[in-house]
Order: C-alpha cells, then sequence, then structure tokens
C-alpha cells in the first residue's frame, strides 16, 4: 500500500512538471510582460514586478485595435447567434424535408479552406469600397461562424426531450413561448458555450483579418503581426501586448471548454 | 401521441437568413474563384490587361516545380501534426484521467495553447523563446557553450509543425480525456481482476472503448490543420524559399505579393479540391463507424 502511495506521489509531481513544460510559453510571456525591459536576459524567475510596460503599451493605439477586435468579435457572436439557433432549431425540431442532408450542407461549407474564396472576397471588397470596413470583416466571419453555430446547438437541441415538446404543444403553449420557456432554460449552457467558442474563433482570426483590412477595421492579430517589425526588439512591451491580446479568450475558453467537446463532436462524444 | 404535431410547420423560413448568409460568404465566391482561374490578370501590370486564358493557369502551375514541393509540405505538415498530436493527447489524456490535488487547474493550464491565436503563439515561440540571440534558445546554447540551433532557418518546416502541434494537442487531450472518462469503473475492474496489464489494458479496452474520440479528433483536427497559416505568416513567412509553405500560405503569396490573380484562384481551387478529396478520404475510412454514433 505504502509503495503505491509513493508512486501515485512521483506521478503526480511528474504530471506537474510536463504541464509547466507544457505551459511554459504562455507563462514566460506573462512574467516577461512584468519586467523592466532591461531584465528581460538573461532569464530569471526573480525581480523586481512592473507595470511600466502595461503603461506604455495601452496607448490610444492598441486601444483602437482592442476596440475594432471587441465589437467585430461581440457584433459577429450575437449575430450568428440570432441567424444560427433559428435554423438549428429547425433541423431539429421542424417540418423540413431533409433536414440532415441540410445539416450536411452547413457541415460541409466549414471544410472548405479560407483561401478557396479570399481573391474573390478581396476584389469585391476592393472595387465596392467595402475594404478596411468592420461591416464587410463581421460579414464574412457571420458566414464562416454560422455553421459552427448551427453544428454544435443541433447537438444540445437534439438532448431535449421530445415528450415536454409534445405536453407544451397539448397544454396549447405557442411555440415561441415553447422554445423560450422550456428549451432556452434547457441548453443554455450549451448556447453560452457556442456563443463564447464563436468570439473566442473571431477574436484570434488572422487570415481574413490581415487581408481584409488596413487601419481602420484592424484587429489585434493584425496589430500583432505588424507589431514585430515596427517596434523591433522591446520584449517586455511585446510580452505585455500579447498578454492583453490573449487574456480575453484565454479566461473564456476556460469557461467553455467543457461544452465545446459535446457541441463539437455531434453530441456523439459524451463530455 | 408522436404524430409529430408539435413539430414546427414553417420551419422553412427560420432557415433561410443561415442559408442566404452562408451561402453568400462561402458558395458564391468560389464560383468566381473558379471563373477567375481561367483568366490571365495580373494586378500590377495594367498593361497586360485581363484576358481568357483557358487552362493557361492550371498548366502553369502544373509543370512548375514548386508546386509539388508546396503540396508535400502541406502533407507532411498536416500529416505530420496529425500523428504527433494525436501520440500526444492520447498521452496526457491517460495521465490526466486520474484525480489528484490540483487537477483542475493542471487540466486548465494545458488546453490553454489551443485558446492563444496564431499571431501571439507565433511571436512569443520566435522571439522570447527560440530566437538564437535573444529567446531562450540562446540563453540555454550559452550556458552549454554551444551554437544556438536556428529554428526557423535550418529547420523551418519542422519548427513550424512544432508549433502547430502544441497549439492543437489541447484540442486531442479534451477530445480524449472525454472519451476515457466515460469508460465504465467496472469494465477497468474486471480488466484488473483478469489479470490485464496496464499495457494490455490500453490497447485492449480503452484504445478500442474510445475509438470514436480518436476519429472526431483527427477528423475535426484535419479541418483545421490543413488551414494553418498565421502560425506561419508571422513565424517564416514560408520561407526559407518555399521550405515552409503549405498550399494557404501559397495562395496568398501568389495572390497579395505577385498579384497574380489567374494563377492564385487556379492555385486556390486545387487546394480546395485537394482538401475535400483529403477529408473525404478520411470521412470514408471512419464512415463505417460514423454511422454507428450518428442516427
Amino acid at each position: 500500500m505504502k509503495t503505491r502511495r509513493v508512486r501515485h506521489i512521483l506521478l503526480v509531481i511528474v504530471i506537474y512538471l510536463l504541464c509547466l513544460i507544457y505551459f511554459f510559453p504562455i507563462l514566460y510571456m506573462i512574467l516577461t510582460s512584468f519586467k523592466p525591459e532591461t531584465e528581460v536576459l538573461p532569464p530569471r524567475l526573480f525581480f523586481t514586478p512592473t507595470l511600466a510596460n502595461y503603461r506604455l503599451v495601452l496607448n490610444p493605439d492598441i486601444i483602437g485595435y482592442l476596440r475594432n477586435s471587441a465589437e467585430v468579435s461581440i457584433i459577429t457572436m450575437a449575430v450568428c447567434i440570432v441567424v444560427g439557433i433559428p435554423a438549428s432549431y429547425a433541423i431539429v425540431f421542424g417540418r423540413l424535408k431533409k433536414p440532415d442532408n441540410l445539416f450536411f450542407w452547413f457541415l460541409s461549407t466549414t471544410l472548405l479552406p479560407p483561401v478557396s474564396v479570399i481573391i474573390p472576397v478581396f476584389l469585391l471588397a476592393r472595387y465596392s469600397h467595402f475594404l478596411d470596413t468592420k461591416f464587410f470583416l463581421i460579414l464574412m466571419y457571420t458566414g464562416a461562424n454560422v455553421p459552427i453555430v448551427i453544428w454544435m446547438v443541433r447537438s444540445f437541441l437534439k438532448d431535449v426531450p421530445r415528450e415536454i415538446l409534445e405536453a407544451a404543444h397539448i397544454d396549447g403553449c405557442s411555440k415561441l413561448r415553447t422554445f423560450f420557456a422550456i428549451i432556452v432554460p434547457l441548453t443554455r449552457i450549451g448556447i453560452t458555450s457556442t456563443a463564447l467558442l464563436v468570439f473566442i474563433f473571431v477574436w484570434n482570426e488572422f487570415f481574413f483579418a490581415i487581408n481584409l483590412t488596413y487601419v481602420h477595421a484592424a484587429t489585434l492579430p493584425v496589430y500583432m503581426a505588424s507589431y514585430m517589425t515596427q517596434e523591433g526588439l522591446f520584449w517586455a512591451k511585446l510580452s505585455a501586448i500579447a498578454t492583453v491580446t490573449v487574456l480575453p479568450p484565454l479566461v473564456l475558453g476556460w469557461f467553455a471548454h467543457k461544452s465545446l467537446v459535446k457541441g463539437l463532436t455531434l453530441g456523439a462524444v459524451k463530455g | 401521441m408522436s404524430d409529430g404535431s408539435y413539430r414546427y410547420q414553417k420551419a422553412k423560413f427560420l432557415t433561410l437568413p443561415a442559408v442566404i448568409t452562408v451561402a453568400l460568404v462561402t458558395q458564391v465566391p468560389i464560383i468566381f474563384t473558379l471563373g477567375l482561374s481561367f483568366v490571365k490578370w495580373i494586378v500590377v501590370r495594367p498593361d497586360l490587361g485581363v484576358s481568357f486564358d483557358g487552362l493557361g493557369n492550371y498548366l502553369r502551375i502544373f509543370t512548375d516545380p514548386e508546386f509539388y514541393a508546396v503540396i508535400a509540405h502541406t502533407i507532411e505538415l498536416t500529416a505530420g501534426s496529425l500523428v504527433c498530436c494525436t501520440v500526444l493527447g492520447m498521452f496526457f489524456a491517460l495521465l490526466l484521467n486520474r484525480n489528484f490535488l490540483g487537477v483542475n487547474l493542471v487540466r486548465t493550464l494545458i488546453v490553454s495553447p489551443f485558446f492563444v491565436m496564431d499571431a501571439v503563439a507565433g511571436i512569443i515561440w520566435k522571439t522570447l523563446l527560440l530566437h538564437p540571440s535573444f529567446g531562450f534558445n540562446g540563453y540555454i546554447a550559452a550556458l552549454f557553450h554551444v551554437k544556438p540551433i536556428d529554428f526557423f532557418g535550418s529547420f523551418s518546416l519542422l519548427t513550424v509543425l512544432v508549433l502547430t502541434v502544441w497549439q492543437w494537442t489541447p484540442f486531442f487531450i479534451l477530445i480524449l480525456l472525454a472519451g476515457l472518462q466515460g469508460i465504465s469503473e467496472e469494465t477497468l475492474d474486471s480488466a484488473k481482476v483478469d489479470g490485464a496489464g496496464w499495457l494490455r489494458t490500453l490497447f485492449s479496452i480503452k484504445i478500442p472503448a474510445i475509438y470514436n474520440h480518436i476519429e472526431v479528433a483527427i477528423m475535426l483536427g484535419s479541418i483545421f490543420i490543413l488551414k494553418v497559416f498565421g502560425l506561419i505568416f508571422v513565424t517564416t513567412s514560408g520561407g526559407p524559399g518555399v521550405s515552409s509553405t503549405n498550399l494557404p500560405y501559397y495562395v496568398y503569396k501568389v495572390g497579395f505579393y505577385e498579384w497574380d490573380v489567374g494563377r492564385a484562384t487556379a492555385i486556390a481551387i486545387v487546394t480546395a479540391v485537394l482538401t475535400l478529396i483529403a477529408i473525404m478520404a478520411l470521412f470514408r475510412f471512419f464512415q463505417r463507424r460514423f454511422k454507428e454514433w450518428e442516427v
């Protein structure tokens, strides 16, 4: 019994170490962001933490990108939910001729690589003067993420017992009321994590952002990509910006990751 | 009672907004991509004009050795990442599928790289960690008095692969761990009673039990990893040469550096076709199982 205990403790220590190694790049970035620029090298665990980097980088410049990222992510998330949930509702509970075909059509659009549409989309944006506008970026993101909402929400809706809906129908409860009084409360965790996931995907999206925006509508990934060439080797500052940039999706991801598994795997994989 | 009268009758209208938006953004442009791929149009050379070129663009890309190199890199990067993610994801999922002090914190930390945007992941690895003079890389090399390894120069594709694996393994861990947690205690206990060792339990019980989860992880993983772009953009820009260029980055380079609309759209079409073939092949491979759990 005792040797088993010792083995367990050793194993747990190994797990801690491996986890620390895996997380190290992020940890190192966060630590560096609190170091004075002169103390970045050589790497040290103990240093006098400072907020100077954050004070320096949180200037109107980056606030603009932050605002673009937040606006684009939140609006896309809201539109995707409003457009996507009725469609999943129709696929699961509606009277459609071939609901599965429609569902797989939505799924198949997520298989297509974004490069297959980027050039006409770019040309259209350029000649219609929609290039570098938040509207256009939101439109692209909505089209790309609505299938993901339908995909995930469908697996949560399928868990709602039909008996309850039949009972509500017999009691004369309207469809709209059934939806808001029964379906939404039963699936709210799934819907919330779907929304968070869309937010994270959009916040982190790089390909459309770098090709369709320059200054006015540019989001944080665009700023990060241009930062290195513009600012050179001030790595404490760089780390501070990077930390600010990854914090929102990181925190939301920590909340959403459990239902993410269930939703994305068609509900077949029970989390 | 189950005559389905509780079903919503006008369901079609509810799907319309979604169908229209998705078709507008993903389906309509691809028709134009196809159209443009038959055209000779170099934006930075207005003197040449825009003219119909038949299959000229396709001929040009298929006779270009660079194109085959890029396809090879795409396959290496995707297949290599998928194998590493599956093995590493399984390894961590097995480790984390137990109770110990702080298990939730450990799980949370280990899935974090998945939520870090690729632009930032690429930059912190390129600068803070792997920079030959000012990164952790240089520091370690100095400790041992050796020359630091030039990761993004000499081993560009391999380094991009490592970063991809670092970002995507958490996704595999999440799915595989969910699978392992679903295996009943009784099954494992009876295996123990029968005297099955650790390795035997793994291959005869655990892996078959979570076969579905492994498939799902690989399917979804391949869809996302085939699209890797941001990591390459911020770390190697596809170089040196085309040594770390995959198909998405190649389309970008031809389209937005050389401004060769015809050739870029032709490559984009080939990319889309190859992606669909690859994913259909995987899907076929898994289909027998897929039907079982999706009814």
